[in-house]
């Protein structure tokens, strides 16, 4: 039997240059014989090529005949209009930067690589100095077809079902999210698409329409800019005082902004502000500057860190040092 | 770089249906320019042009695809069939409507410039899979927030400048000067780095960026020779000792941030799991379980329980 490379672009080009759809009987009589002789192996093997046709992005059309001595026979085509990619005039640094866009942008799928192969582009000259490590989801292009649609999106998330209108993905700290309005729980809110239970294809589209976006939404404000903000609404912020000594301060002033420094102290050490509304977040952070931070404020916060301290402490056999 | 083989008939397929239309387009082409573009070894290439020059239907048997390889020339006679790529899939369209975005976010780019001609021209592409981009964002944000350092470093890159730093070092608690070369700047999990040859460890090494306190350039100019890229993973030395820690579902966020060899479920209710993890240093692991506190419980190496209360002990002496 022919390489099945062969017997796929055979049927490829068959159903590109067919005027007429075609049945699976005249297909495999035109491809003489690359399929199977029996009618259930036939029927196996050409469903399997029709599907790996499919996944490649091929536009396969089915038609019924509803009437004549054929009713009911399915017949096949590819319509050159809708398999062609139709030609973007991409100017050549145009073409030029998105090469150099693909090639910074570093998914772990060649996917982007096709793609610029499509669009008569390559890869194999570009060495951009600076990349970005971009995690690939195959729930992303299926969201973001979502928010395109408009259409309510419901998936499980952790073990329950939740129904989201979409209203944009946004990739934070090497993890993406989808924003949106929860159905569920009838506010804004946003989902790690990588705990997404199921995958892509658990993932039900609805009809399309069936809510408006915010005009102009961007996702990065439905989401606190500082993880130690999470989970609380403005109005009830907490805010520690935080002493960082002067091995750390520098980087401190880097990391936090000149505006949170509430005083610099004689020694080099430096009183910062810092949001406290996530205590476990606020708790790691403090907690990973060592001996550098101390917290002075408020009380309960001090004594809770002590205390965290403390039972750290209690766990060695070690008696002081 | 080899190439990949292409094992499947559908990869092999796929990469025809790309490469078919682009010789077509110039007609011929070293075989060997073919093979590097498409990222494919000669004997592919060869191999699966010859099979789609037997390809065929009536009444155009065997001279459907007119193609063939001569003395290392690639060869298209009449363009008939494949003239023109495969529409564009989904992932494919978001792939590059993403990755321009992405882009747009890195230091050094033009928003006004090419890339955003061309993905103004991509539209029509992500309008036939149903990837409308009629608002600002697209629906896509990244988030690549970067250490104001960055775009100096990427400067000094492009240019192969020497540049004094000086570099803050968690695990051993200090701060060190160093003489660097910036080869690659790169983001990764919503950190920066930069990877860069090391004049104190004669080394390539990587830098996280929002620890370089200081940067000043030296004027030394060093030649380029190669292209460095960012490097696919952060893989670990096997040499390096490992800590096994058992942790309760509030710790288990660390087998995301750090590499780790095993998570494995315990028998238990509560959802603990046990892991496996490369360790740095011995006061990197001190600081990793005074930050799990409760969450966290030390199996392995037996010091680190004393370990971390002695740092603990240290850290409340700044509370007396």
């Amino acid at each position: 039997m022919a390489d099945r490379v062969e017997r796929l672009t055979n049927l490829l080009a068959l159903l590109l240059e067919t005027t007429e759809p075609l049945s699976l009987v005249e297909i495999a009589g035109a491809l003489d014989g690359q399929y199977p002789a029996t009618d259930v192996a036939r029927r196996q093997a050409f469903e399997r090529d029709k599907q790996a046709l499919r996944e490649l992005g091929v536009p396969i059309d089915t038609e019924i005949l509803a009437g004549g001595p054929y009713a009911g026979q399915t017949r096949y085509r590819i319509d050159r209009d809708k398999y062609e990619l139709t030609d973007l005039d991409l100017e050549p640094d145009e073409m030029h930067a998105l090469q150099v866009a693909v090639a910074a942008v570093r998914t772990g799928s060649g996917t982007g690589r096709s793609a610029i192969w499509k669009l008569g582009g390559a890869l194999d000259d570009e060495q951009p100095p600076v990349s970005a490590h971009v995690p690939d989801r195959p729930e992303l292009p299926v969201i973001r077809a979502a928010v395109a649609s408009r259409s309510t999106i419901a998936f499980g998330y952790r073990g329950s079902e939740r129904h989201l209108d979409p209203w944009g993905l946004l990739l934070r700290g090497g993890f993406w999210y989808v924003a949106g309005f929860d159905r569920d729980r009838g506010e804004e809110r946003t989902f790690r698409v990588d705990r997404f239970d199921g995958g892509a294809s658990s993932i039900v589209v609805g009809p399309p329409g069936e809510f408006e976006r915010p005009a102009d939404f961007d996702p990065r404000s439905a989401f606190p800019a500082d993880p130690k903000q999470i989970g609380q609404s403005p109005d009830e912020a907490i805010e520690a005082t935080v002493r960082i000594d002067a091995g750390r301060a520098a980087a401190a002033v880097r990391e936090l902004g000149d505006d949170r420094v509430l005083h610099r102290h004689d020694d080099g050490s430096i009183d910062v502000r810092v949001p406290a509304d996530n205590i476990d977040a606020f708790r790691s952070w403090v907690l990973g500057l060592l001996e550098h931070a101390v917290v002075v404020d408020p009380p309960e916060l001090r004594a809770s860190i002590v205390a965290w301290l403390t039972a750290v402490a209690a766990a060695g056999s070690e008696t002081g040092r | 770089m080899s190439p990949n083989r292409l094992r499947t008939a559908e990869e092999r397929l796929q990469r025809l249906l790309v490469m078919l239309p682009w010789l077509m387009e110039v007609g011929e082409a070293p075989l060997a320019e073919v093979a590097r573009r498409f990222d494919m070894t000669e004997a592919d290439v060869e191999k699966n042009l010859e099979l789609v020059a037997m390809c065929g239907l009536p009444p155009f048997v065997d001279e459907m695809i007119d193609v063939f390889v001569d003395e290392g020339i690639v060869y298209v006679g009449v363009p008939r069939l494949f003239t023109r790529p495969l529409r564009l899939t989904s992932p494919e369209a978001f792939a590059l409507l993403a990755a321009g975005r992405a882009a747009m976010e890195l230091p050094g780019a033009d928003r006004g410039g090419p890339l955003g001609r061309g993905l103004v021209r991509l539209e029509a592409a992500l309008d036939q899979v149903g990837l409308e981009t009629s608002d600002v964002t697209a629906g896509v944000v990244f988030d690549l927030d970067r250490p104001p350092l960055s775009d100096d470093l990427v400067e000094l890159t492009a240019q192969g400048a020497e540049a004094t730093i000086s570099y803050y070092s968690p695990d051993r608690d200090e701060l060190t000067t160093r003489i660097i070369v910036p080869r690659h700047v790169f983001v990764d999990g919503g950190r920066w780095y930069v990877v860069a040859d090391d004049a104190r460890s004669g080394a390539r090494r990587t830098f996280r960026i929002d620890r370089i306190e200081q940067l000043s350039p030296t004027g030394r100019r060093v030649p380029i020779e190669e292209y460095v890229a960012a490097p696919t993973g952060f893989f670990v030395d096997a040499d390096v000792p490992r800590a096994v820690l058992r942790l309760a579902p509030a710790a288990q966020w660390i087998a995301e941030e750090y590499p780790v060899d095993s998570v494995r479920p315990l028998d238990d209710p509560a959802g603990w799991v046990e892991v496996r993890l490369p360790v740095t240093s011995e006061r990197w692991l001190s600081r990793l379980l005074i930050r799990l506190g409760p969450a966290a419980v030390p199996v392995e190496p037996s010091t680190a329980t004393d370990e971390a209360a002695s740092l603990a002990r240290r850290m409340l002496a700044g509370y007396d």
